[in-house]
């Protein structure tokens, strides 16, 4: 109860910092709070924003959806056949560590610069986290509660399904929170690099061209999506392992 | 000092025995490390049906291996092991109480019970059934919707017990199921486990380094060597039952085991190369 006042004295901090930092820059760098808010009704009448926000979104959450579909039975298929695991682990461990906007370039040349690109980078930055974090956790089983319900009677299927699955969502949807993160990023960099559109394009427009309160409407309107997401998951997360935090 | 010896291999000699141990072995190697252990070696033992036995041993002698070997969790390299005339198969039939509880942290008290009689062709009603009586023979009803993270360590190990039991085997296997339960609660457990053994008449493995405990549960104490695990000595314990319905602690022959038992068992580990005892001049007191 307190840390919500607390919370909301720091967000008042914010605000005057934000107008001194408008004070001290000069308006045409920082504009104020008060104009940021004018420029962002502006957008909105015109639906620019409207449609941006819509466009940012469908690529988004189409690129983070594919991303969930493959790694989580691919990470789910990794943890459980030991081989397979061994042997993608490496490959997968490489991929993570390069920087992915590298491929952008090449997206661009099989792709095009269309949704169809724009997708894919998301989904390329989203998948990684998904998988390694799901592989981790099917392999991060508790041996002994396996061996638990070995002697139990439990069957192959039934041990997946009540002993290695259960203890992996955790583990999955820390991953899903992470690559949440990433593919906001993405998006923003795909709609920079390729076709400009959506919130990244007119991050691009106005920037280029110093409209700095439309420029700080469209950094809020990223802050809120971003923020949005990964609360929902870190919610989905904390009921998930509600068990543990009942002592 | 003679032993009070009874005969080792117990009465029955017809019918096959409920669990066989036929020079068995079992060494562990650990990758990274170079000696292997030797957790058992040439073990030879039979246990006749409706028999309750305690095993005595000093820690890490190879007790758990045992147990883990005639549930079919494990198998012996060499040797032969057959529970009811088969290889040991894990299943409802044969229950285990594991040393360190092992409840599963996302599944209710209730759900944890339930476990293992998923297994079994039973309703959903008279799995509910089974897991309510065993959860009110162990004291712990009103906690049936909490996480095991919520309880202490006894009730922890007597979900572990309600669990082993609601299957109804036709042997239990037990590790230390008793030693993290406070003493009072603990005699109530002994009990409780001991009228169900005889309503039912399981075989019981039980682990245990209490040698009051073995005396007062067991027909039958199979003490244990050091690393590697073989039976040095095999008593029958000949106080009547029931014996919660009398002071059994009181007899003669109860007093006479008792103190033979504690001697032999810290001669074990004085006499124990590998034991950090080795050596030590631990007068056995005297007096009862
Ligand atoms: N999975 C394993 N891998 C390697 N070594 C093992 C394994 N299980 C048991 N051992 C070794 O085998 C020996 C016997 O272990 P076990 O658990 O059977 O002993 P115990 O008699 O049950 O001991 P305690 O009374 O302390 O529970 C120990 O030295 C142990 O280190
Ligand atoms: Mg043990």
């Amino acid at each position: 109860m307190m840390i919500g006042v607390y919370r909301i004295g720091f967000l008042a901090l914010l605000m005057v910092l934000w107008v001194v930092a408008a004070d001290q820059f000069g308006r045409n760098i920082v504009p104020t709070p008060l104009a940021t808010f004018e420029a962002a009704q502006r957008l909105i009448a015109e639906g620019r924003l409207q449609s941006a926000f819509r466009a940012s979104l469908t690529v988004y959450l189409s690129g983070y959806a594919l991303a969930v579909i493959c790694a989580i039975p691919l990470g789910v298929l990794m943890g459980g056949f030991r081989v397979l695991g061994k042997t993608l682990e490496v490959y997968v461990f490489a991929l993570s560590a390069t920087p992915r906007v590298a491929f952008i370039p090449l997206i661009i040349v099989i792709l095009g610069l269309g949704a169809d690109a724009k997708i894919f980078i998301i989904f390329l930055g989203t998948l990684l986290p998904i998988l390694i974090n799901t592989y981790s956790g099917v392999m991060a089983v508790d041996e002994e509660l396996v061996e638990m319900a070995r002697s139990a009677g439990a069957s192959q299927r039934r041990i997946f399904l009540s002993i290695v699955l259960p203890n992996a969502a955790p583990f999955v949807v820390t991953g899903m929170r992470l690559g949440a993160a990433i593919g906001l990023i993405n998006t923003v960099v795909a709609e920079l690099y390729t076709a400009v559109s959506g919130l990244g394009g007119l991050l691009a427009i106005y920037g280029n061209s110093f409209r700095m309160a439309e420029y700080f409407v469209v950094v809020i309107c990223l802050a809120i999506i971003g923020v949005v997401v990964t609360e929902a998951l870190r919610h989905v997360e904390a009921r998930l392992v509600r068990w543990r935090g009942a002592t | 000092m003679t032993g009070p010896r009874g005969n080792s291999t117990g009465g029955a000699s017809d019918a096959s025995p409920a669990i066989l141990f036929d020079n068995v072995s079992r060494t562990f190697t650990t990758a990274g490390r170079r000696a292997a252990v030797p957790a058992i070696r040439d073990l030879s033992f039979t246990v006749e049906p409706a028999t309750f036995v305690a095993l005595l041993g000093p820690s890490g002698c190879g007790k758990t291996t045992i147990l883990r070997i005639v549930d079919g969790l494990l198998q012996g390299d060499t040797g032969r092991v057959e529970v009811f005339g088969a290889p040991p198969k894990p299943g409802p039939d044969i229950g285990f109480v594991f040393q360190n509880f092992r409840l599963i942290p996302w599944a209710n008290v209730q759900d944890n019970v339930e476990f293992g009689l998923k297994s079994m062709p039973l309703t959903r009603a008279e799995r509910r059934e089974r897991a309510d009586h065993h959860l009110e023979l162990v004291g712990l009803s009103t906690f049936r919707h909490a996480y095991p993270g919520e309880l202490s360590g006894g009730m922890k190990q007597r979900v572990a017990l309600a669990r082993a039991l609601a299957t109804e085997p036709g042997i239990l296997l037990m590790d230390e199921p008793f030693a993290s339960i406070d003493a009072h609660t603990r005699e109530l457990m002994q009990i409780e486990l001991m009228r169900i053994w005889t309503v039912r008449r399981p075989v019981v493995l039980f682990v245990t380094h209490s040698v009051d405990e073995a005396i007062i549960l067991a027909d039958r104490i199979m003490l244990l060597s050091p690393r590697p695990a073989r039976v040095i000595e095999s008593f029958d314990v000949e106080l009547e039952r029931p014996r919660w319905t009398y002071d059994a602690r009181a007899e003669p022959r109860y007093v006479e085991l008792r103190s033979y038992l504690s001697d032999r068992m810290r001669e074990l580990v004085v006499s124990d190369p590998a034991s950090e005892f080795f050596g030590r001049d631990l007068v056995p007191p005297r007096g009862r």
